[in-house]
């Protein structure tokens, strides 16, 4: 039962750890499009109808990153200059996805709003919530043009990399680059064009489920048959053997020794038809219909 | 009287005489064919005779904007279509199967979930064969998903990754489920040897109340976590379960496998079969479904016993599993099984395969709807 249940506890833990370490790998998010100064005229707006100069980022992973508690700045001297608060749901990025902080300069204004705004010649860094690493980096270039946006392009979306940086028109919440609006099939198509990937992972994935609950409800068969029980030693306690010996002393006639002897057998080896409860009573049974008329009426709601 | 014959023939422009072709009166032939199948031979009349009179619906050749066609928005049937084609019949219908299935066998068994899986090769063997066809990937997940072997799960899948493909989806899913008695019998006993077929396996122990509650709750949890994309499908499932084995909820599982589930089969039957009008449905597309349907139980039945043959080799004498149960992975509840069965009592009259082949045929069900889920996800 000790080895089970360690087996238990290690592979809950293993998942768990696993499932923590996913989530919190930030080094997976890039700064993936700045804008500086909004077109005055078709601009993407914040939650408030202003348009102010935004950043995007963005996870590349395959996994979720939450990128609460991580920081924004301008200034290399001072990484925690803007906050992420943490909390916020909104803050977890699935795969592939995208959120647009706005440098407002009032980041009381809500969880995506920056205490700084952006000044072209500069720098913009995400640090991770340790204050201290640089996950990202992304220079605005003096000479961008109002309106437009410094942004990174992944020339290979298989691996990711967002290696093109140039100018260009904003695309807030969606992947730069030419294969930005791919459906999940397109993508399948040209990432595994013959099906052999989808296939293998699908294949264990089917297995796995499977197998977990095959581990789950073996255990748990074995617990409900009594495997796990503690066998009974075989040995007569004090209290039955003066049992015994009374009834022995009481009548000494061959029709009580072989009534104790076949309750001894019942008892030593187990084969007792089942255990009863010894309690006698008038129970609600499901299976009854007894009480039909009741169960067809609804029960008045509670105050 | 010149008004009465052009009123007469403006009317005759409207009937079905006037508007017919060919075509229509294949689909219309074929309807009845599933009808007389449905009923001659009694093969899944339930789901045989909406589906075949939802054929002759579907095709009456009628003068469009009428508003009465399944494809013409607002009109009765395109409403009752909608069940289908946003895809909430299906988890209606396991909702249904969950509150009359007993997972005892499973429950009791646990090692045969696993055929359960393997069987689940039939949708990945045709997604495979489907590509290698032409089709897109979305196309070619929701035509794997035929070999799953369940109707609703092929509905389900279908109408989130190819709608236009649906009909044929579902029309050859209800076929082949329909013929699976026909189809695999053959392959069961050219795979196995007399010798196999005669392995007796001990009956299940008996499960109690307590492990059948916890089933459909421990099973959903896990399910779901690690694929959250068939929720739908899994969730309405082991809710029904639930239901069914709670012990309090005795009305509600008795309305989700009785009239509920009735309706809905009535309904999602009908809607499917009026969907395969002839121009969207007598096309090379559906030609290629079918053929691909039909290997995708070939092969999710052959790797089934298969399985169970490669498995055996592992086995001490006296825990060999007779590999006549490995078709059975393959959903079709309950009538994979019985072939189990049926093909088990020809080589010993006193072998019983029924309750063995009942888990691994409740696991398929699983199986196919995290398999489901997988392809949503990485398709949809």
């Amino acid at each position: 039962m000790n080895r089970t249940l360690k087996t238990i506890i290690t592979l809950a833990a293993t998942v768990f750890a696993g499932t923590a370490l996913r989530a919190q790998n930030v080094s997976d998010l890039i700064i993936s499009e700045v804008v500086a100064v909004p077109d005055s005229v078709v601009s993407f707006k914040d939650d408030f109808g202003q348009a102010n100069g935004w950043i995007e980022v963005f996870n590349k992973s395959q996994g979720t990153v939450n990128f609460g508690g991580c920081f924004v700045t301008d200034d290399i001297h001072n990484l925690k200059k803007s906050s992420i608060p943490k909390g916020d749901l909104r803050t977890k990025l699935g795969p592939r996805q995208s959120a647009v902080l706005y440098a407002s300069g009032d980041s009381r204004q809500g969880t995506f709003y920056l205490n700084f705004k952006i000044e072209k010649g500069k720098t913009i860094y995400l640090v991770s919530n340790d204050g201290k690493s640089i996950i990202d980096s992304l220079g605005v270039p003096q000479n961008l043009a109002d309106g437009k946006a410094i942004a990174k392009f992944a020339n290979d979306k298989k691996e990711m990399i967002f290696d093109d940086i140039h100018e260009a028109d904003p695309t807030p919440m969606s992947i730069n680059g030419k294969h930005g609006s791919e459906s999940k099939s397109q993508i399948m198509a040209r990432e595994d064009p013959h099906g052999y990937t989808l296939t293998a992972t699908s294949v264990a994935v089917v297995f796995f489920a499977l197998i977990i609950l095959y581990i789950i409800y073996g255990i748990s068969g074995e617990i409900f048959k009594g495997t796990f029980k503690r066998k009974k030693s075989g040995k007569i306690d004090d209290e039955t053997a003066a049992a015994i010996a009374m009834a022995l002393d009481m009548d000494d006639n061959g029709e009580t020794y072989a009534a104790i002897a076949a309750a001894l057998e019942l008892y030593l080896h187990d084969t007792v038809h089942d255990n009863e409860s010894f309690v006698l009573t008038i129970q609600d049974s499901p299976a009854s219909e007894w009480r039909n008329k009741a169960l067809t009426f609804r029960k008045a709601p509670r105050n | 009287m010149h008004q009465i014959v052009d009123s007469l023939q403006q009317f005759w422009q409207f009937t079905g005489f006037a508007n017919c072709q060919i075509v229509n009166l294949i689909m219309i032939v074929i309807g009845v064919a599933f009808i007389t199948m449905a009923i001659v031979k009694e093969w899944e009349p339930l789901l045989l005779v909406p589906i075949g009179f939802g054929m002759i619906i579907g095709n009456i050749p009628m003068f469009p904007g009428l508003n009465v066609s399944i494809y013409e928005d607002g009109s009765v049937l395109n409403i009752l279509y909608q069940g289908v084609r946003q895809g909430w019949y299906p988890p209606l219908i396991f909702l249904g199967i969950g509150a009359m299935t007993d997972f005892s066998a499973l429950i009791s068994q646990p090692r045969l979930m696993l055929i359960g899986a393997a069987a689940q090769m039939g949708i990945f063997g045709a997604y495979l064969l489907a590509l290698t066809l032409g089709f897109a990937p979305n196309e070619a997940g929701a035509i794997g998903i035929i070999g799953g072997a369940d109707g609703p799960t092929a509905i389900f899948l279908s109408s989130k990754l190819a709608p236009d493909l649906m009909g044929a989806i579902a029309v050859s899913a209800y076929s082949y489920m329909a013929l699976v008695p026909v189809i695999q019998r053959p392959i069961m006993l050219a795979l196995t040897t007399k010798k196999e077929r005669l392995i007796k396996m001990p009956r299940p122990r008996e499960v109690s109340q307590k492990e059948k509650v916890i089933f459909p709750i421990v099973g959903f949890i896990m399910t779901a976590f690690i694929v959250p994309s068939g929720l739908p499908l899994l969730g309405m499932l082991f809710f029904g379960n639930l239901l069914k084995e709670s012990g309090v909820t005795r009305r509600l599982a008795e309305t989700a496998r009785g009239p509920l589930i009735d309706v809905v089969t009535t309904l999602i039957g009908l809607t499917v079969g009026a969907s395969t009008q002839a121009d969207k449905f007598l096309t090379g597309n559906s030609l290629k479904i079918f053929a691909l349907g039909l290997l995708s139980f070939i092969i999710a039945t052959t790797c089934g016993v298969l399985f169970v043959k490669i498995w055996n080799l592992f086995l001490k004498e006296g825990q060999k599993i007779n590999p006549l149960i490995g078709n059975a992975g393959v959903s079709a509840v309950p009538d994979s099984a019985r072939v189990s069965e049926v093909v088990g009592r020809e080589s010993d009259p006193k072998n019983h395969l029924l309750m063995n082949a009942m888990a691994p045929n409740v696991a398929g069900v699983i199986g196919s709807a995290v398999a489901a889920g997988i392809l949503l996800s990485f398709l949809g």
